[in-house]
């Protein structure tokens, strides 16, 4: 794939017209078409400014390999322009992230809990029910999953989770160049990211029997992992737990009291609902009419504080960090990847003194 | 007075002489050449701080009175030297260094490339080209513009620690073979 190809491969990739992208790099269009038709070859500064706006490396235009573009799964999709970027934006997260891996050589393999089926037809909401219990025994989550996942994925199993403001829900993907990985929405509330992050689990975890047979995500695939985002978050015995110790002397529960639950397992109050419903075998007229009267609830005003996420995962951080300070990564390079200015990453350079002389590590033996 | 001959800068010492407003004074002593990367992009995205941008525009106005030059490198230049000299795994280097790193590979006579990246020192350690590092403090030196407050990055033992890094990463390389 000669540079021209890959110039306009990068360009559709991101969802750019020919104008968009020379408003964005400040090169004409007629230069820019010219790059990718091949008729003449760019300077390496344009060349190198065109990467940036396509959120890729300038080393992928420099190599001989072609570009290959991960499957991205979705969970409710934009349009096509908004979700291209926004895709563009995460993938080049996740290489940078695999970056910093290979340059502090912290690149880490990982097992993961994979399912006892094969076959996509053959996963039913059983499997997925017994699937999400396989999967929180394999984790050591305890009682309430959700208070530990987060950290668990990212820093024992390597999974890549950021945090971006875009339009949409909840991103993942597993990549031969950097694993697996996940984007969840800053606009979410915190709740909705809990489920949207169990949610994503699924289809990472189930990545090999489903990706197999298709690249797209069909509409009994999200169901299934809804289904699993559901028993992995609320455990049945921890709710049912929960629920029988709040119950009154008519055996009721009142929608306060579920809330708290709610709070502490880190979902909506609907999800609960729901959950409670399936457990207690609910008659579907009876768990319609207490979603309303939660919605109704819902709109008096003691709603729960949602926690705003940093965009980087603490990993990464520390491994830029690293990388930075044992002269593997510029200043430059560490202000793009941190999404500071240069002066702020200035700050993160170490003085002579650094932490690895002799003097001041500490002694184990 | 003698001029300072032979010049590659990169985009951090070029902010920096802004800040302590000694840029014109060290264009007319020092013959300044700079990438077109770091030119015209690294040197506006480094200038950006909060509240204050220094270098906005570029560095035109001195280009068109003659005051500095500026160099293109093309493509395949870039590719060529990083498949010859393998680095790529090693360091991650912002593409305005690419371009100077390629550029004082190619070229001959005795040019310094003064920057305030620790990877760059690195991978003139690495290439065996240690003495084509300059620091800031030490070109000030040379021009008899010695400043008693530059910051760690600009200072001669920061450029010998990474060059130390680099020719280390060399030599533990070719252990391995």
């Amino acid at each position: 794939m000669d540079i021209g190809r890959k110039l306009k491969f990068a360009r559709e990739a991101i969802g750019y017209t020919l104008k968009k992208a020379s408003q964005e790099s400040k090169i004409g269009e007629s230069s820019i078409s010219e790059f990718e038709n091949s008729k003449r070859e760019p300077k390496f500064s344009q060349l190198s400014r065109l990467a940036e706006v396509y959120r890729k490396t300038i080393d992928i235009f420099l190599s001989d390999e072609p570009i290959i573009e991960d499957t991205v799964l979705w969970r409710d999709k934009p349009d096509s322009a908004e979700s291209k970027k926004t895709e563009a934006e995460f993938k080049q997260l996740c290489e940078q992230y695999r970056r910093l891996e290979v340059l502090t050589d912290e690149v880490k393999e990982c097992s993961l809990p994979k399912p006892d089926i094969s076959k996509p037809e053959e996963f039913t909401f059983r499997q997925a029910e017994l699937f999400a219990k396989k999967a929180k025994k394999w984790f050591h989550l305890g009682d309430v999953p959700i208070a530990s996942l987060k950290r668990l994925l990212e820093e024992v199993y390597y999974i890549k989770i950021f945090y971006l403001e875009y339009y949409g829900s909840s991103i993942s993907t597993v990549s031969n160049r950097f694993g697996p990985a996940i984007l969840l929405n800053v606009k979410s509330k915190q709740w909705r990211r809990s489920y949207d992050l169990a949610h994503e689990l699924f289809h990472i975890l189930t990545w090999s029997i489903f990706r197999a047979q298709s690249a797209e995500l069909s509409e009994s695939e999200e169901k299934l992992a809804d289904a699993f985002a559901s028993k992995f978050l609320m455990p049945e015995e921890s709710i049912k737990e929960r629920v029988e110790s709040s119950l009154n002397e008519q055996d009721q529960i009142s929608l306060d009291r579920l809330d708290d639950i709610a709070r502490e397992f880190d979902v909506s109050l609907e999800a609960i609902l729901y959950r409670v419903a399936s457990i207690y075998r609910f008659e579907k007229p009876d768990t319609e009419r207490y979603v309303n009267a939660a919605k109704a609830y819902l709109e008096l005003p003691k709603s729960r504080p949602s926690h705003k996420p940093n965009k980087l995962p603490e990993r990464y951080c520390s491994l830029a960090i690293r990388a930075l300070n044992e002269g593997k990564l510029s200043l430059m390079q560490f202000a793009k990847y941190m999404d500071m200015s240069y002066r702020q990453a200035g700050e993160y350079l170490a003085e002579d003194e650094d932490f690895k002389d002799e003097k001041i590590s500490i002694s184990i033996a | 007075m003698r001029k300072f001959q032979f010049l590659l800068l990169d985009a951090g010492p070029i902010i920096k002489l802004f800040e302590l407003g000694i840029w014109d004074e060290f264009i007319n002593r020092c013959d300044v050449t700079i990438v077109r990367t770091v030119a015209e992009d690294e040197v506006v995205f480094a200038g950006k701080a909060e509240g204050k941008e220094y270098i906005d525009f570029g560095l035109q106005p001195w280009v068109e009175k003659g005051l500095i030059k500026i160099v293109d490198v093309e493509p395949c230049e870039v590719k060529a030297f990083y498949e010859n000299s393998n680095i790529l795994d090693k360091y991650d280097i912002h593409p305005g260094e690419m371009e100077s790193l390629t550029f004082l590979y190619r070229i001959s006579g005795d040019w310094k490339f003064c920057s305030s990246e620790g990877p760059a020192f690195a991978v003139l350690g690495f290439l065996g080209k240690s003495n084509q590092g300059i620091s800031l403090e030490e070109i000030l030196q040379d021009i008899g513009r010695k400043q008693s407050r530059l910051e760690w990055k600009y200072a001669k033992k920061f450029r010998e620690k990474y060059t130390r890094i680099g020719q280390i990463d060399s030599i533990q390389g070719k252990g391995l073979l």
